[in-house]
C-alpha cells in the first residue's frame, strides 16, 4: 500500500507547483503549464515507480496504473475545481452578486451581461477563440460549424442521447 | 496490456450502467447517479478482483483494482461536466441543429442567449439555496451564497484573475 505514496506527493508537488506558478508567473493561460505539470508528474511518478517496483507480475501493472490514474484525477479535479469555480458561469454570477449589491436584481443582472453590442459577454469571451481555434466559421453576424467543431457536436449530441441529459450547456 | 483491457472494461460497464439508471429516472442528477454506479460497485469489484482479472489475486492487487475502479468513475464525472454544463458545446449543437448549420447571432442568442443562461442557473442556485428569488425579481445571497461569493472572491484574489465569463 506504500506504493500509493508516489501519487500522493505527485499530487501534492502539482498543487504547490501551480500554485506557485500563478502566484509569481502570472501567465496569461494558466491551463498550458497545469497540462506540462500534470503530465510531468506523470512521467516521474512512472519512473520512479518502475525503479521500485519492477513491473513482474499483474499486481504491479495494477499499482502502477490505479497509482497514475488516481494521480491525474486528483490533478483533474484541482484544475477543473479551479476553472468550474472561480471562472465558471455560477462561481461568476456569485461573485458578481457578492461583490456589487446594484447587481442583486435578475433583470440588472441579465442587463449586465448582455451588454449594449451585437455580441453578448459570454459569447464575447469565447467567439473569438473559437473562430481562431478553427472551430466554428463566422461571416460577418452569422456563424457557422467547421468540421471539428461538428465532430464535436455530434459527440455532445451523443452524449444527450446516451445520458439523457436534456440540452445540456448548463441548462435544465 | 490486460490491465487496460480489464481498466476499459471497467469504465464502459460503469458509463453503461449510468446511461440505463439515467434513462428510467429522468430527472435524477446524473452526477448523484455517478457517484452511486462508482461507490456501490467498488465493493463488487474487490470482491470478484481475481474473477475479472481472470488471476489469482492478493488482497493488495484487489485494493489497486478497487481504486482504478473508483478512479474511472471519477473521469466519467469530470466527462459529464462536458456535455452537461459546456456553454461552448451547446453553441456548437445549436448550431448543428439549425437550418443549414448556420444561425445569426441574434438567432443563435434566442435559442441560447444570456436570459436563458442566467435564468436557469439564477434557479439551479436558488435549489441549491445559495439564493432566493423575489416576486419582483429581486436576489438575496443567503449564507450559503455569502459563503460561496466569499470563498470564490478570495480564491480570484489569491489565483490573480482579474476577469471571468
Amino acid at each position: 500500500m506504500i506504493r500509493l505514496l508516489l501519487p500522493a506527493i505527485g499530487v501534492v508537488s502539482f498543487f504547490v507547483v501551480s500554485l506557485a506558478t500563478v502566484r509569481i508567473l502570472r501567465p496569461r493561460d494558466p491551463k498550458r503549464y497545469f497540462l506540462g505539470y500534470a503530465l510531468l508528474l506523470l512521467v516521474a511518478t512512472a519512473v520512479v515507480y518502475r525503479a521500485l517496483w519492477p513491473l513482474e507480475t499483474l499486481e504491479d501493472v495494477l499499482g502502477l496504473l490505479s497509482g497514475l490514474l488516481l494521480q491525474l484525477l486528483a490533478c483533474l479535479t484541482m484544475w477543473n475545481a479551479f476553472y468550474s469555480l472561480l471562472w465558471g458561469f455560477s462561481g461568476s454570477l456569485m461573485y458578481d452578486l457578492f461583490n456589487d449589491e446594484s447587481l442583486r436584481d435578475r433583470e440588472r443582472l441579465i442587463k449586465s451581461y448582455a451588454g449594449d453590442g451585437a455580441v453578448d459577454r459570454i459569447l464575447a469571451r469565447r467567439l473569438p477563440s473559437l473562430v481562431r481555434g478553427g472551430w466554428i466559421e463566422r461571416r460577418d453576424q452569422t456563424l457557422q460549424l467547421r468540421p471539428k467543431g461538428l465532430l464535436m457536436a455530434l459527440g455532445t449530441l451523443a452524449a444527450f442521447k446516451v445520458f439523457s441529459l436534456g440540452m445540456g450547456g448548463g441548462v435544465k | 496490456m490486460k490491465v487496460l483491457v480489464v481498466a476499459v472494461v471497467l469504465f464502459v460497464a460503469q458509463a453503461l450502467l449510468v446511461a440505463a439508471i439515467a434513462a428510467i429516472r429522468r430527472h435524477s442528477n446524473i452526477y448523484g447517479t455517478i457517484i452511486l454506479v462508482s461507490v456501490a460497485t467498488t465493493p463488487l469489484v474487490f470482491m470478484l478482483g481475481s474473477l475479472i482479472v481472470r488471476e489469482p489475486l492478493s488482497m493488495e492487487g484487489r485494493v489497486y483494482l478497487a481504486l482504478l475502479h473508483l478512479s474511472l468513475g471519477g473521469y466519467l464525472f469530470h466527462f459529464m461536466t462536458l456535455p452537461d454544463r459546456s456553454v461552448t458545446l451547446r453553441i456548437f449543437v445549436e448550431l448543428w441543429l439549425a437550418p443549414n448549420g448556420t444561425l445569426s447571432l441574434e438567432a443563435l442568442g434566442a435559442r441560447y442567449g444570456v436570459r436563458t443562461m442566467i435564468g436557469s442557473r439564477l434557479q439551479q442556485l436558488e435549489e441549491g439555496r445559495f439564493l432566493s428569488i423575489g416576486p419582483d425579481g429581486g436576489l438575496t445571497l443567503l449564507p450559503r451564497g455569502q459563503w460561496f461569493g466569499r470563498f470564490v472572491t478570495s480564491g480570484r484574489r489569491l489565483f490573480n484573475i482579474t476577469s471571468a465569463n
